[in-house]
């Protein structure tokens, strides 16, 4: 082992920096949600207690000897799928969702969990030895790891977690190195999916376009037509799910789909979500003094649409902020999955990257709205102890990775 | 490819360049949402959290001719409902607190259901204070459940005057939908009568209070401290022609019977009172009226919202010899000097009969004892057209475009109709009830009001009116309301004969003899209408004082039989309680505050 004295070789404030600081905006932040409300007032100081809490986890995580990762994957993904097991059938429901399990005074969300868990379970498979990821079952068996717990979120049902598994998935793929038909195998299932949900001839267009691409590539017969068979199951399993699904259930997909069709509901909140963004102007309009934060238009805004009170009460300034600290971020985590040597250990970190990346675009594009409205939290700057929780074990994972960057290869 | 690309060069511009490319888009995003359309934006975060509060303005007053406060506002409790705090489980004891049919609270809340949950309904206004103090003590189990204070109308004068003041009632959804820069849901109009015809003058200018709300619509505090908030104008104050003297003995005499009762003064058309019997008690109307008062206003056999006064038609009877007479005179058919012998009746295919034998009879005894004979043989020299044209000059088969509600024409026959209902040589017999005001012809008592005072002022006046003005609200000028002169062209001589006529009723050996008094001189003429279905009508109609017409009057009461022994009486007491009372002066008007003209009360919306 080597010995270095240079405190930055071993802790990578490239990382820890943004994160903190994102996490003290989100401070600022929820203070100024909940202050005036009449129901959040003490959310500021629980998110405190979370806070420091994360922070004495993030140094533990930082601290454990880094092949514990690989060791606890399957471990932590079989504790995954049993949580979301028991959420399912004995989860207390919270607006329509069964996703929290409460264990005396303490309630967590599972799903978060399960991010920790797919990630670790799915690289240690992709980076074992004789994982070919260009060999149908091989795709079949890391689409089968990362699916079956989403198949689990979905029936909470919540639909925003499931979407940040599934890109999850695809990016720890990508990033293994599929190749680009192998990418699309495991993508037109999806696309056939998606495609189903918006009727008949939308699911009989996908189907032609799977054939044709298919056809595009020349494999050989048989492999095409098992490839455009799982295609069709995948149309008329969404199709058969869809029905069993009950009508308020159905309707929330439906508002997914198109928004408008419940603009009282999620239609609502982001038309008053991007009030509040654009009438912050160039230097917001001052803290506390956000009309539409301090007025409660956004319902729970200190959770999901917390965005927009940075944009409101510090404006243009506030907000391209908080998107240069996540994309130094990012690009921080990309730089650390690419210098590490080992498969394992880069996978995680992509993993996580990915985690972050798709909950930032998803939850700053609805709130500017460019996304439909997915209830999916801000990474570090919303309200919520589980989610701070599971990212400032991630954090932990990749500065502890980053310690011991140069001791695996 | 294999994994030899794991982890590539390639893969890894790829994402960073997803991570630089989102940051743009957002950035972008964020550019053209803060910076270009920062205004549009901050309008709709403006207009989302400042709400306009109503302030209903107080509604104009009514004044008599005298300055006497006729109709005024006073202050009365209403409940209201928010729906989005209510609990539905509380309707039954609403209902019961409010001593209503049980569903009463529920249908309410059921008929607004299409406006929004945020606003609140007023469900029973006046309510007593018992009700009141009941909220206050369980206002905690009472979500969703309040009161205010709002203005509604009082009547201090103990004036009914039901169908000439009118009442005001929740607009409805049609006029709101015309209207809607004005009104909103709930508000009140003028229903009918003046309070309908003047409600642009009486509604006042809406004033508004600025205040923030937060998303589920509760104040939380004044907008800019007020400097933004409207006063709300206190509505024009009308000042009435009607004189409370009049209009009170009027309502007086008319209580118990069927009729109407309507003075003008000749000079200028202005209504001194109207009375339309059987009435209603207008004081209904300012609260959320009764079921079983809206029944029995329009069910009840007498119907009471029907204003008799205007829009009932009776035949004119003796009442209309005068417009025979005039019409002779004015052609030259006959001289004052003319003479025609009664023997007891006329024969003309047919035998009429008069009620004597007048013997010879010229037109100021026929019409002091009200010959028939002679008038039946007078409507023959004039011709039926020629009649119909000077019926016409009265008014007569026409609206006479008084200022309030709505109004019947009545009917004159002319040739033209009994030859379209007989043919060419339809029998002329028909004319000589005509004469006497019998038969086909059917008039309004506001018709024989006007034309009492046509006669009076020697045929020139103007359209009958019940509102004369109104006071400037911040000068508190007098602001007269112009009216159409009425000129009937008939020359001043004839109208001397037929007064005198008419003065002999009175004051010679008429048949109203009754109405002589010694303080002035009355003219009139009594009638009779034949009723087919009971008995007779009883009319009237005279002016006083006889040299110098201050007031002329037309009593109409239905089923009591002679106008000389049933009408005659009451208008004595009108012209009593007009010509006797020592004048009022006009100073009164002079004690009107200023501060009267800005008040309002607080309606939540």
């Amino acid at each position: 082992m080597r010995v270095d004295y240079n405190i930055s070789d071993k802790f990578d404030f490239g990382l820890f920096i943004p994160a903190i600081l994102l996490l003290i905006i989100g401070y600022v932040a929820i203070y100024s949600a909940t202050i005036s409300h009449p129901t959040a007032v003490g959310n500021f100081e629980k998110q405190l207690i979370s806070g420091v809490i994360a922070l004495v986890i993030f140094f533990i995580v930082y601290f454990i000897p880094t092949n514990s990762f690989r060791m606890l994957s399957l471990p932590v993904y079989i504790t995954s799928i049993v949580f979301l097991l028991a959420v399912i059938t004995i989860g207390k429901t919270v607006s329509g969702q069964k996703s929290w399990l409460i264990i005396g005074p303490i309630g967590f969300q599972p799903s978060e969990l399960a991010k920790l868990g797919v990630i670790l379970a799915l690289s240690a498979f992709l980076s074992k030895k004789n994982t070919d990821i260009e060999s149908f079952k091989d795709i079949i068996i890391a689409l089968l790891i990362g699916m079956i717990p989403v198949a689990l979120i979905l029936l909470e049902p919540d639909l925003g977690s499931s979407i940040i598994f599934m890109g999850m998935i695809l990016v720890l793929i990508f990033w293994k190195g599929i190749s680009l038909f192998g990418l699309f195998v495991v993508l037109s299932p999806a696309f056939v999916a998606i495609a189903s949900l918006f009727g008949t001839y939308s699911l009989i267009g996908s189907l032609i376009i799977v054939a044709t691409v298919l056809l595009l590539f020349r494999k050989d017969l048989f492999f095409s037509a098992s490839i455009f068979a799982l295609n069709l199951a995948a149309g008329f399993f969404t199709d058969y799910v869809y029905t069993a699904f009950s009508p308020h259930q159905q309707k929330r997909i439906q508002a997914f789909i198109d928004p408008m069709s419940d603009p009282l509901g999620s239609g609502y909140n982001s038309i008053q979500a991007q009030v509040a963004i654009g009438s912050g102007g160039l230097f917001g309009k001052g803290y506390l003094s956000g009309n539409q934060t301090q007025l409660q238009y956004i319902p729970e805004q200190w959770t999901d649409f917390i965005y927009c009170v940075i944009g409101e009460e510090f404006g243009f300034i506030g907000s391209l902020v908080v998107l240069v600290l996540f994309t130094s971020l990012f690009i921080r985590l990309l730089k650390i999955a690419s210098v590490t040597k080992d498969e394992f250990l880069s996978l995680v970190v992509v993993g996580i990257l990915s985690v972050f990346f798709i909950q930032y675009v998803i939850n700053v594009g609805m709130v500017v709205g460019i996304l439909p409205v997915i209830g999916i939290p801000l990474p570090f700057v919303s309200y919520g102890g589980s989610s701070l929780l599971v990212n400032s074990i991630m954090l932990g994972i990749v500065a502890n990775i980053y310690r011991n960057r140069k001791n695996y290869t | 490819m294999n994994s030899e690309s794991f982890a590539s060069v390639n893969r890894s511009v790829l994402i960073h360049a997803a991570i630089v490319i989102v940051f743009g888009l957002i950035a972008v995003r964020l550019f053209s949402m803060q910076i270009i359309n920062q205004e549009e934006y901050d309008r709709r975060s403006a207009g989302n959290s400042i709400k306009g509060i109503e302030q209903v303005p107080l509604r104009g007053v009514f004044y008599d001719r005298n300055f006497e406060v006729m109709v005024s506002n006073t202050p009365a409790y209403t409940l209201r409902i928010l729906p989005a705090d209510y609990d539905l489980k509380l309707s039954p004891l609403l209902d019961k607190v409010l001593e209503m049919d049980s569903g009463y609270v529920d249908e309410i809340l059921e008929k607004n259901k299409i406006y929004s949950k945020f606003v609140p309904l007023r469900v029973r206004r006046g309510i007593d204070f018992k009700v009141v103090s009941w909220l206050e003590e369980n206002s905690e189990h009472l979500p969703g459940v309040d009161y205010i204070v709002e203005m509604q109308r009082g009547y201090p004068a103990d004036i009914m005057a039901s169908h000439t003041f009118g009442y005001t009632k929740e607009i409805s959804p049609n006029q709101l939908k015309q209207e809607k820069d004005f009104y909103n849901p709930g508000d009140y109009v003028g229903h009918n009568g003046i309070e309908k015809t003047y409600e642009k003058l009486l509604r006042g200018t809406k004033g508004y209070n600025f205040v923030l709300v937060d998303s589920r619509r509760r104040e939380i505090g004044k907008y800019r401290d007020g400097s933004e908030d409207k006063v709300s104008i206190k509505g024009k104050d009308l000042v009435l022609s009607l004189d409370a003297d009049v209009q009170r003995t009027a309502e007086k005499e008319m209580r118990g019977k069927r009729g109407a009762i309507v003075a003008i003064e000749p000079r200028t058309g202005e209504i001194l009172g109207m009375v339309s019997t059987p009435d209603y008690d207008l004081n209904q109307f300012s609260y959320v009226t009764s079921k079983d008062f809206l029944d029995s206003l329009y069910n009840h056999p007498d119907k009471p919202s029907f204003n008799r006064a205007t829009m009932s038609l009776k035949p004119p009877g003796s009442t209309f010899k005068m417009l025979s007479a005039i019409a002779a005179l004015d052609i030259g058919v006959i001289t004052p000097q003319t003479t025609i012998f009664c023997g007891g009746g006329f024969t003309f295919g047919r035998f009429f009969k008069c009620h004597g034998s007048h013997g010879a009879v010229n037109v100021f005894s026929a019409l002091e004892k009200s010959c028939n004979t002679y008038f039946y043989q007078l409507i023959y020299k004039i011709g039926l057209d020629k009649w119909k044209e000077f019926c016409d000059k009265f008014m007569f088969g026409h609206m006479t475009g008084i200022d309030i509600g709505e109004e019947s024409k009545g009917f004159i026959p002319n040739s033209a109709y009994y030859e379209k209902i007989y043919g060419p040589n339809w029998p002329r017999s028909i004319m000589a009830s005509l004469g006497i005001g019998q038969g086909e012809v059917s008039v309004t008592p506001l018709q024989l009001a006007l034309y009492t005072a046509l006669i009076a002022n020697d045929g020139i006046s103007y359209t009958p009116h019940v509102v004369k003005g109104y006071l400037d609200e911040y000068t508190k000028d007098f602001i007269p309301i112009e009216f159409e002169k009425i000129e009937t062209g008939i020359k001043k001589t004839v109208f001397d004969v037929v007064k005198e006529g008419m003065f002999l009723v009175v004051h010679g050996a008429g048949t109203a003899t009754s109405l002589k008094v010694d303080k002035y001189t009355t003219a009139g003429k009594t009638g009779t209408a034949q009723n087919p279905h009971g008995k007779d009508h009883a009319l009237f109609v005279g002016f006083a004082p006889y040299e110098d017409p201050q007031i002329a009057v037309a009593v109409v009461i239905e089923n009591v039989g002679f106008g000389g022994t049933h009408a005659a009486p009451v208008a004595k007491k009108i012209f009593e309680a007009y010509l006797n009372k020592e004048k009022k002066s006009d100073d009164k008007m002079k004690t009107l505050s200023k501060d009267d003209r800005i008040a309002g009360v607080n309606i939540a919306r």
